[in-house]
C-alpha cells in the first residue's frame, strides 16, 4: 500500500492497529510498523498526527528490541545446552538431528 | 568435472571417470548400551582425506605431525592395528578415517579387541570377584571394540581392491626423496553415518518420539536379537508352560555367537565354533542310546545366541523360566554342563570350572563334586583327561552365571584353559580355521575336504565323546551303556568344514538353501524383525539338529507345513522341517519331511520387554541404523576442488 495516497487519520489508525496487534505475540507486526512508518514518523515535515505516529513507532521499536533479545538468548541457550538436557531437550525439540548429540 | 558437479546432473559416465567405488568394504558400526556408545561414526556426507599408507614409524609421524595435507585417510597395515596407534589416531585432528588392511602377513602373535574381563557387569559375581580380581580371563585384550571413534574405520579384505588403492597411492601420493608430494593427490571418502547417539535410553526415547509425533518416523536403533535353539532327549510339550511335572532335567549348553571390531565379521572358531561342534557331536552320539536305554532324567540341549553382548540369550531363557513362560522352570533343572572354549587343548587336559560362591552351600557342593567325579570316570577310557582349577577361582564368562543369578544350581563349565583363555585371538577377525589348526592338504576337491578328518576333528570328537558320556552318567544312566556312546569324527569333520571354511557345501545344501560362499559369520545381528528369516547360523544349527536327531516321515509338503491336521503327528511335541535332500550329479535332491523335537526360543534381552532401557541387570545392546555405507577413491587437484568433489553425490 502506498502511504502517499492515504489521508493522515488513516495512517494514524493503521499505525495504531499494527502497534496493538503486535501485543498478540506478533513481533513481526512491530518490525513492519517500524520499517513502514519510519519515514512518515521522522523524515517527513510535521503534521498533526505525526506526534502520535512517532510515539507508536518508538514503542514498536522498543518492543521489537525486547523480543529480539529474548529470542536470541533463548536460541543460544537451547542450541548450546540441548544435548546436555537429555530428556527435557528431546521433548522440547521438533526435529532432532540424526547422529549427533 | 566442474560442469557435472555444478549442474548436479546424473552424468554417470563422467562420475565413473572421477570416482572409483570400492565395493568390498566392511565398516565398523556404532553399538549402544545403557550408558555408552561404542564403534565408529562418520560425518553425514562422508569423511574425506588424502591417502597415506601406514607402513613404518616415519609414516606415523608424517600423518600425525609433519605431513602438509591434513586430514589424512590412513591405510593401515595389519601390524599397526593395535591400541597405541589407534588411540593416537583418535586423539589427533589430522586423521579423517582409517582403512585397515586385513591379512595374515604382519599379524601380531595375539590380537584381541575385546575387553580383558568380558561381561563383567552382568555375571553373577559382586564386586569382590567380578572385575577379574582373581584371574584375568582375556589378558591379551586391548579393548578396541569398546572404544568410541569419531571417524570411520573400514576393513579392506579383498586383495585386488587393496592393490588398486595402493597403486593410486604409489602413483600420486608417495614421497619422493623426503619431499612432500604435489597435487593432484589420491584421496578416499568413507561414508558410514550412524543415526543413533549417546546411549540406548536416548536412542529408544527419540525413536518413540518420532513414532508418535513425526509425519515421517525414523527408527534410530534396533535391539540385538535372534533365537536360541533347543532340543531334548525326551520331547517336551511346548504348549505347556511353567513347571513340568515329574521332569528333572540336565541342561547342556553352548554359545552360538561371536563378534569382532568390524560389523558382521566374526569367524569365532575357538571362541564359539569349538563349543557348538562339540555339543552337536555329543547330541548325535547320545541320541541312539537315549532312545534304547533312556536315563531317568531328561537331557535338555540348548544353544544360546547373543552371549558376547551381556548374555542376551541365556538371560532371556532364565527370565522366561522365572516367569513360567517356558516349557520347564528352574525347579526342574537338576544340573548344568556348559561347553566353553574347547578347541585348543591338544594333548593337555580339559578343565572343569565351578562356582565357589554357590559351593559354600553343602548340598550344592556335594552335587558339583559328584558331577566332577562322573566326568572323571567318563574320561577314564579316553585320551582326554579332566582336571579342576583351584576352588577359589570364579567361573569364566559363561551362560551358567545367568542361571546362578536366579538361584544356586550345581553346574560346571568345561574349557581348555585353566586360568586365562588359551585363545590368542578372542573375539577378533583372526579367530578362524587356522587358529584351530584346521588345515587341509592341497589338491582336495571341496567334497573331499568336507569329509577329511583333520587332527582337530579327531580331538574335538574325543571331547564330544567325553561330554556325551558325562551327560549320560549325570542323567542317571548306567555305566555299562557308556561304551556305546562315541562321537563320530566324520560328523565332526563335516561340521568343522561347514562352520569354518565353506558354508556352501553339499551337506548343508541338502538340508536347506545356504547363502553365499565362505565361512558363516557368527555376529548376532538384528534378527528376523529386520532381516527376514532367522539368522543363517541359527538356521544351520536348527536343521543340523533335525538331521542328526530327527526321523524321516513320509508327509507331503503341505502336510509338513500343517501337521496338526493329522492325528498321528503332534505339533506340540515336535517340529516339522521340509528338507531339500541330498543332491547328486544327475539330479537335485528329492525333498522330504523330517520330524524332530528341535525348537527355537526368542533371544531378545528382557530389558526391551520390560522397557527398562537403562537396566543394569540385563543386556541393553542396540545397533544403530544408517542410510548408506560405502567408500570411494578419487584424485583431488587442489584443496578447493576437494570440497566440491566430496559433495557430489550419486543421485541416479
Amino acid at each position: 500500500m502506498n502511504l502517499e495516497r492515504i489521508p493522515n487519520e488513516e495512517k494514524l489508525s493503521l499505525c495504531r492497529r499494527y502497534y496493538l496487534g503486535g501485543f498478540a505475540f506478533l513481533p513481526f507486526l512491530w518490525l513492519v510498523n517500524v520499517l513502514w512508518f519510519f519515514r512518515e514518523a521522522f523524515l517527513k515535515p510535521t503534521y498533526t498526527e505525526q506526534l502520535q505516529i512517532k510515539s507508536y513507532v518508538k514503542k514498536s521499536a522498543l518492543g521489537l528490541i525486547v523480543w529480539v533479545a529474548v529470542l536470541t538468548t533463548w536460541i543460544t541457550i537451547f542450541q548450546h545446552f540441548r544435548a546436555q538436557w537429555g530428556e527435557v531437550g528431546d521433548y522440547l525439540s521438533f526435529t532432532i538431528p540424526l547422529g549427533t548429540a | 568435472m566442474c560442469v557435472s558437479s555444478a549442474a548436479g546432473v546424473c552424468s554417470s559416465s563422467v562420475e565413473q571417470k572421477i570416482y572409483v567405488e570400492l565395493n568390498e568394504t566392511v565398516p565398523c558400526v556404532r553399538l549402544l548400551n545403557a550408558t555408552h556408545q561404542i564403534g565408529c561414526q562418520s560425518s553425514m556426507s562422508g569423511d574425506t582425506g588424502v591417502l597415506h599408507v601406514l607402513e613404518t614409524q616415519s609414516d606415523l609421524d608424517w600423518i600425525l605431525s609433519s605431513g602438509p595435507h591434513p586430514p589424512y585417510m590412513v591405510i593401515m597395515e595389519t601390524a599397526f592395528f593395535n591400541r597405541s596407534v589407534m588411540m593416537r589416531m583418535k586423539n589427533s585432528s589430522r586423521v579423517s578415517g582409517v582403512a585397515v588392511i586385513v591379512s595374515k602377513t604382519g599379524l601380531a602373535q595375539n590380537f584381541s579387541p575385546h575387553t580383558t574381563c568380558p561381561n563383567q557387569n552382568t555375571g553373577v559375581y559382586g564386586s569382590e570377584l567380578a572385575n577379574c580380581n582373581v584371574t584375568v580371563w582375556n589378558p591379551l585384550g586391548n579393548g578396541l571394540s569398546y572404544e568410541d571413534f569419531s571417524f570411520p574405520v573400514f576393513a579392506l579384505k579383498d586383495e585386488n581392491q587393496t592393490q588398486v588403492i595402493r597403486k593410486c597411492y604409489e602413483d600420486h601420493n608417495q614421497r619422493v626423496n623426503g619431499s612432500a608430494p604435489h597435487y593432484p593427490l589420491c584421496a578416499m571418502q568413507l561414508f558410514s553415518h550412524m543415526h543413533a547417539v549417546t546411549d540406548t535410553v536416548t536412542c529408544m526415547r527419540r525413536t518413540d518420539l518420532q513414532n508418535r509425533f513425526s509425519i515421517n518416523p525414523e527408527v534410530l536403533c534396533d535391539p540385538l536379537s535372534d533365537f536360541n535353539v533347543w532340543t531334548s532327549t525326551r520331547p517336551l510339550n511346548s504348549s505347556a508352560k511353567g513347571h513340568a511335572a515329574n521332569e528333572s532335567v540336565v541342561i547342556a549348553a553352548a554359545r552360538l555367537d561371536g563378534r569382532s571390531f568390524f560389523w558382521e565379521q566374526a569367524p569365532a572358531a575357538e571362541g564359539t565354533v569349538s563349543g557348538i561342534i562339540t555339543l552337536l557331536a555329543a547330541i548325535q552320539a547320545l541320541y541312539p542310546v537315549t532312545q534304547e536305554a533312556p536315563p531317568p532324567r531328561n537331557i535338555f540341549f540348548t544353544f544360546f545366541q547373543g552371549e558376547a553382548f551381556d548374555y542376551i540369550g541365556s538371560s532371556k531363557m532364565v527370565y522366561d523360566m522365572e516367569k513360567n513362560d517356558f516349557v520347564i522352570d528352574l525347579k526342574n533343572v537338576h544340573s548344568i554342563l556348559e561347553i566353553g572354549q574347547v578347541g585348543l587343548h591338544s594333548g593337555r587336559s580339559l578343565w572343569m570350572h565351578s562356582d565357589p560362591v554357590s559351593r559354600k552351600n553343602d548340598s550344592v557342593n556335594e552335587a558339583v563334586s559328584e558331577m566332577m567325579n562322573r566326568m572323571e570316570s567318563a574320561a577314564a577310557g579316553l585320551s582326554v583327561s579332566v582336571g579342576h582349577p583351584s576352588f577359589s577361582q570364579p567361573l569364566p564368562p559363561s551362560s551358567l552365571q545367568r542361571f546362578l543369578r536366579a538361584g544356586p544350581i550345581p553346574g560346571l563349565v568345561l574349557a581348555d584353559h585353566q586360568k586365562s583363555f588359551s585363545n590368542r585371538y578372542y573375539e577378533s577377525m583372526y579367530d578362524d580355521a587356522e587358529n584351530l589348526n584346521v588345515t587341509y592338504p592341497p589338491g582336495l576337491t571341496p567334497d573331499e575336504q568336507l569329509v577329511y578328518e583333520t587332527d582337530a576333528a579327531k580331538s574335538l570328537a574325543e571331547v564330544a565323546t567325553l561330554v556325551a558320556r558325562s551327560l549320560y552318567l549325570q542323567a542317571g544312566g548306567e555305566n555299562n551303556s557308556l561304551s556305546n556312546i562315541t562321537a563320530d569324527p566324520k560328523t565332526v569333520a563335516q561340521l568343522l568344514y561347514g562352520f569354518l571354511v565353506q558354508k556352501n557345501n553339499s551337506w548343508f545344501r541338502s538340508l536347506l538353501l545356504s547363502a553365499g560362499p565362505g565361512p558363516p559369520q557368527f555376529y548376532i545381528g538384528l534378527g528376523p524383525r529386520i532381516h527376514g528369516p532367522v539368522h543363517s547360523v541359527t538356521r544351520f544349527v536348527q536343521y543340523i539338529l533335525a538331521n542328526l536327531t530327527g526321523t524321516v516321515t513320509n508327509l507331503t509338503e503341505s502336510q509338513c507345513q500343517n501337521p496338526s491336521e493329522l492325528s498321528t503327528e503332534n505339533k506340540d511335541l515336535f517340529s516339522y522341517f521340509w528338507v531339500s535332500g541330498p543332491a547328486s550329479v544327475n539330479s537335485t535332491g528329492e525333498p522330504f519331511c523330517v520330524r524332530a523335537s528341535v525348537r527355537l526360543s526368542e533371544a531378545v534381552s528382557p530389558a526391551f520387554e520390560l522397557l527398562e532401557y537403562g537396566s543394569r541387570n540385563y543386556s541393553t545392546w542396540t545397533e544403530s541404523r544408517w542410510k548408506s555405507i560405502r567408500a570411494r577413491i578419487f584424485l583431488v587437484a587442489s584443496r578447493e576442488l576437494e570440497v566440491m568433489q566430496t559433495k557430489t553425490q550419486q543421485n541416479c
